[in-house]
């Protein structure tokens, strides 16, 4: 019995030996380094791998991406400071590299190939951002709905979409973002009275942007809110999807957009591999693969001479806050 | 918070002043309970914070908490202490099966739990479609209250159902057949005797899962239901305001403290060693007809819901994402890194326990005392939180270090900082689970061995040690399990670009994929089901055996 018990913890201990041998492998590898260029990469998630394998394939540099949401990269960042490894920030939303720029973890850059390829109103007037694609937050309707029954974002309420509206969580970062550029352009008394509208309307709160196409699709709401590309994922997989879009305020400002982007990492280490990327990014070529999923490209105009509005970051980024408090105020869950 | 204390107080050797046991006490106090001070640090580094974003949240989401706390807590203790009772003191087709299987649900991830729920009972999934096509019926909405609820009580009751069980194995047949002999029929000897008896380990026990689900982030999130972890990722990711949510979670830890405070009021000094294993255990009923297969399938149906039906549909996700080639690469690597970073908090929590365990006994002090509360304060804290904590420390930390030597960030570009966060929120777990064990050798023993000219060190290794083991397997075990589910700290803290399988689930859950996050899912499940069952075997072990042989034929 005690033998045995002996033998069973020289056994752990020797688990124990392999585990720790393990971590330090593990640690190893997290600080193997030895990459070209390090990108702290907010969009990890959106399969556009190809664009940064392109660049490693044309130049021979190694790229390190290491994925997390944007608020986490930015987190990182901020407490980093000067020995951070990244060199570059990709974030799938503008508020957070705009939020990276007013804390000052961004060097602003310019080339010449960034400003061909970038058109000026997808980029920080300083240079801190550049957009790598877009973003349009918009109605969308079941095709059974006629389409001139949704045209702007106040069709959503609408009385006649009473328990029929679907929209997403009032804690999701486009959300907030499209209520702060509201708020900015519109001022809060009508952003006020536009919320109320959408939740007079019962809406039915959903966990995610294609939650609410599934539940458009399914008629269980007629109408809905999302980012346009999910639309287009869906529609890949089913043609027959019944859900169409509906560019928002056409005949006004245009439908909210927002910007999937890239800044230069203050005290990067590989500055020029750096910004080599960046125009490796926006070239014609890798903007193709990061727009296959249906987000458009910065440098092309997007399809159907749809009137986009780009998100006021430099106003609306301040608001989020208010937008955040705005959004619990009306009740939005 | 204590499960339980040592019944007697040990008699070695009264020390004067501290103990070099009491220092590694202290040394582990401050590592686990010294990060969390940056929570009510917020409000003196950013005393205009708690402004009104918090004002507009929090009436809200403490309500929510609240509610989320008293359901989670009666749930629990209904459905767990319930089932623990029945399969204790009564005898049914497939007892003994259902007797480990009911810890089980343990392994299963409140998340993944949720996500499960909402792609096949969802308004628009094919089961529920079906039903009201055809039944013209409609299953509750997961997304409520009343959901939020149900979910985390099935996922949690174990802890009421562990405790509970090893409590009545442990109440002595004397004492339950005296209160038979003075006219209670069986059923009334239980409610009348039995449980009360057993009440200081199911309040544990229910105290273990409340806390369990008020610092629970990946569920709560899905099902939007807005309790305070969720006010707390809307004021730092949403509004940016990390000094505001710093003061939100102090909020949310205060108040879980004052929950395990009014448990321990409420359970006041009761403790009922007397009853306790002094010969056999109370000997089960037998259930006959219609009533042993009612016994047998109420657990069963449980089992089914919360087990193998959502294993079932991860096993037909995964084969799907499968053939849609899911990068199957990726994912062994994300599983390596998750058991590696499991196995290493394990080991390290289970050691420290049993260190601070050893000192508490050998050298009582005030001061060791409160420094082991102290150490189990991090399980109060919801994982995000814990991060931070962890987070702002180390990063401050590093850059001295790396001034001094140059070394770059060492702490928190690695696995340290995690690794720290891991043992900080869960080191709880170990230390009951170590001491529930040392509470039941008897201070004799140390006695015994002392007067036979053993030093301390001689004590722990030939006493201790070889009597606590299964506490401290135990303690690893629960703490292996934990570490593999967890989530928000995994996400802040991991090194980046290291997945583990949490967080696999993670990315892919929250744009509705529920067929890419089918594969890790059932992973951390298939992982965390060893363990558990290992956990189960040990712990029965030591256990006072039944002696049902006298009741099958």
């Amino acid at each position: 019995m005690l033998t045995a018990l002996i033998r069973s913890r020289a056994r752990l201990l020797l688990g124990a030996g392999l585990l720790v041998a393990i971590l330090l492998a593990l640690a190893v590898v997290a600080f193997g380094g030895g990459a070209d260029v390090v990108v702290y990469n907010g969009r990890s998630q959106y399969g556009d791998e190809a664009a940064f394998k392109s660049f490693e394939d044309r130049t021979g540099k190694k790229l390190e991406l290491r994925g997390g949401t944007a608020p986490e990269l930015f987190e990182r960042l901020r407490s980093e400071g000067s020995e951070t490894p990244a060199d570059l920030l990709v974030t799938t939303d503008l508020a957070n590299l705009w939020r990276a720029k007013e804390a000052g973890l961004l060097e602003p850059v310019s080339t010449p190939a960034l400003e061909r390829q970038v058109p000026s109103r997808w980029r920080d007037p300083d240079g801190a951002w550049w957009g790598l694609s877009l973003r349009v937050r918009t109605p969308m309707r079941n095709t059974g709905v006629p389409p001139e029954l949704v045209q702007t974002y106040e069709d959503l309420g609408d009385a006649r979409w009473k328990g029929k509206l679907c929209l997403r969580t009032s804690n999701n970062e486009y959300n907030q973002s499209l209520v702060a550029d509201m708020l900015a352009k519109r001022g809060r008394r009508k952003t006020k009275a536009l919320l109320e509208s959408w939740m007079a309307n019962d809406p039915q709160i959903l966990g995610s942007d294609v939650d609410v196409l599934e539940a458009i699709a399914s008629e269980r709401c007629m109408v809905g809110l999302t980012n346009h590309y999910y639309l287009a994922r869906e529609l890949k997989d089913d043609p027959d999807f019944p859900v169409a879009v509906a560019w928002a305020d056409q005949d006004r400002a245009g439908a909210h957009t927002n910007l999937s982007g890239v800044g230069l990492v203050k005290g990067s280490e590989h500055r020029a591999d750096a910004i080599a990327l960046m125009e490796h990014l926006t070239a014609p070529e890798a903007q193709r693969a990061i727009a296959a999923n249906g987000e458009f490209g910065v440098n092309a105009e997007p399809p159907d001479g749809v009137k986009l509005d780009p998100i006021d970051v430099a106003r609306a980024g301040a608001l989020l806050p208010d937008a955040v408090a705005l959004m619990q105020e009306v009740g939005w869950k | 918070m204590e499960v339980a204390s040592p019944a007697r107080r040990a008699r070695v050797a009264p020390s004067r002043g501290p103990a070099p046991w009491t220092a590694v006490a202290v040394l582990m106090a401050v590592l686990v309970a010294g990060p969390l001070l940056v929570l009510p640090g917020s409000f003196v580094t950013d005393a205009g914070a708690f402004g009104q974003i918090a004002d507009d949240l929090l009436p809200e989401a403490l309500r929510a908490s609240a509610v989320l706390a008293v359901g989670v807590g009666a749930g629990t203790l209904a459905l767990g202490g319930g089932l623990a009772a029945l399969v204790s003191f009564y005898d049914f087709p497939g007892r003994r099966w259902l007797d480990w299987a009911l810890v089980l649900p343990l392994a299963m991830p409140a998340y993944v739990l949720v996500f499960v729920l909402l792609g096949q009972y969802d308004a628009d999934g094919p089961l529920q479609r079906a039903l009201r096509d055809v039944l013209g019926v409609r299953l509750p909405e997961v997304r409520s209250t009343g959901g939020a609820i149900a979910v985390l009580t099935v996922v949690l009751y174990p802890y009421v159902y562990v405790l509970g069980r090893s409590a009545f194995l442990e109440q002595s047949r004397d004492t339950f057949e005296a209160a038979r002999s003075l006219g209670l029929s069986h059923a009334r000897a239980i409610v009348r005797l039995a449980l009360p008896l057993a009440r200081p380990a199911l309040a544990a026990g229910a105290a273990l899962a409340v806390m369990e689900a008020l610092a629970d982030f990946g569920a709560v999130n899905l099902l939007n239901y807005r309790a305070m972890t969720d006010a707390i990722y809307r004021v730092w990711y949403g509004a940016f305001d990390r000094a505001a949510a710093l003061q939100l979670a102090t909020v949310l830890v205060g108040f879980t403290l004052a929950l395990v405070l009014l448990e321990r009021m409420l359970r006041g000094r009761a403790r009922y060693h007397g009853a306790l294993a002094r010969g056999e255990a109370v000997a089960p009923r037998r259930l006959r007809g219609p009533r042993a297969w009612l016994a047998a399938a109420l657990p069963l149906l449980l089992l089914a819901l919360v087990l193998v039906g959502p294993l079932a549909q991860l096993a037909v996700w995964s084969v799907q994402s499968l053939d849609a080639g899911a990068a199957g690469a990726e994912l062994a690597r994300a599983a390596l890194i998750s058991i590696a970073l499991a196995s290493i908090a394990a080991l390290i929590a289970a050691a420290a326990a049993t260190v601070v365990v050893h000192g508490r006994r050998t050298q009582p002090s005030r001061a060791g005392a409160a420094t082991a509360r102290l150490q189990t304060l991090g399980y109060a804290v919801p994982g995000t939180v814990v991060a931070v904590a962890v987070y702002i420390p180390l990063a401050w930390l590093d850059h001295r270090i790396d001034g001094v030597l140059g070394t770059g960030l060492l702490l928190t570009g690695s696995a340290i900082g995690l690794v720290l966060a891991y043992v900080v929120r869960f080191q709880a777990l170990a230390f009951f689970a170590v001491d529930a064990r040392m509470a039941r050798l008897d201070p004799e023993l140390d006695d015994a061995a002392q007067s036979l000219g053993a030093d301390r060190g001689r004590v722990l290794a030939d006493v201790h040690l070889p009597l606590l083991w299964p506490g401290i397997v135990t303690a690893a075990l629960l703490v292996f399990v934990e570490v593999m589910k967890e989530l928000p700290a995994t996400a802040l803290l991991r090194p980046l670009g290291d997945d583990t399988l949490a967080i696999a689930v993670w990315e892919a859950t929250k744009d509705s994929r529920f067929d890419t996050a089918a594969l890790p899912a059932l992973l951390i499940v298939a992982v965390s089901l060893v363990p558990v069952v290992l956990t189960i075997r040990l712990s029965r072990a030591g256990a006072p055996l039944e002696q049902e042989t006298v009741f099958e034929r």
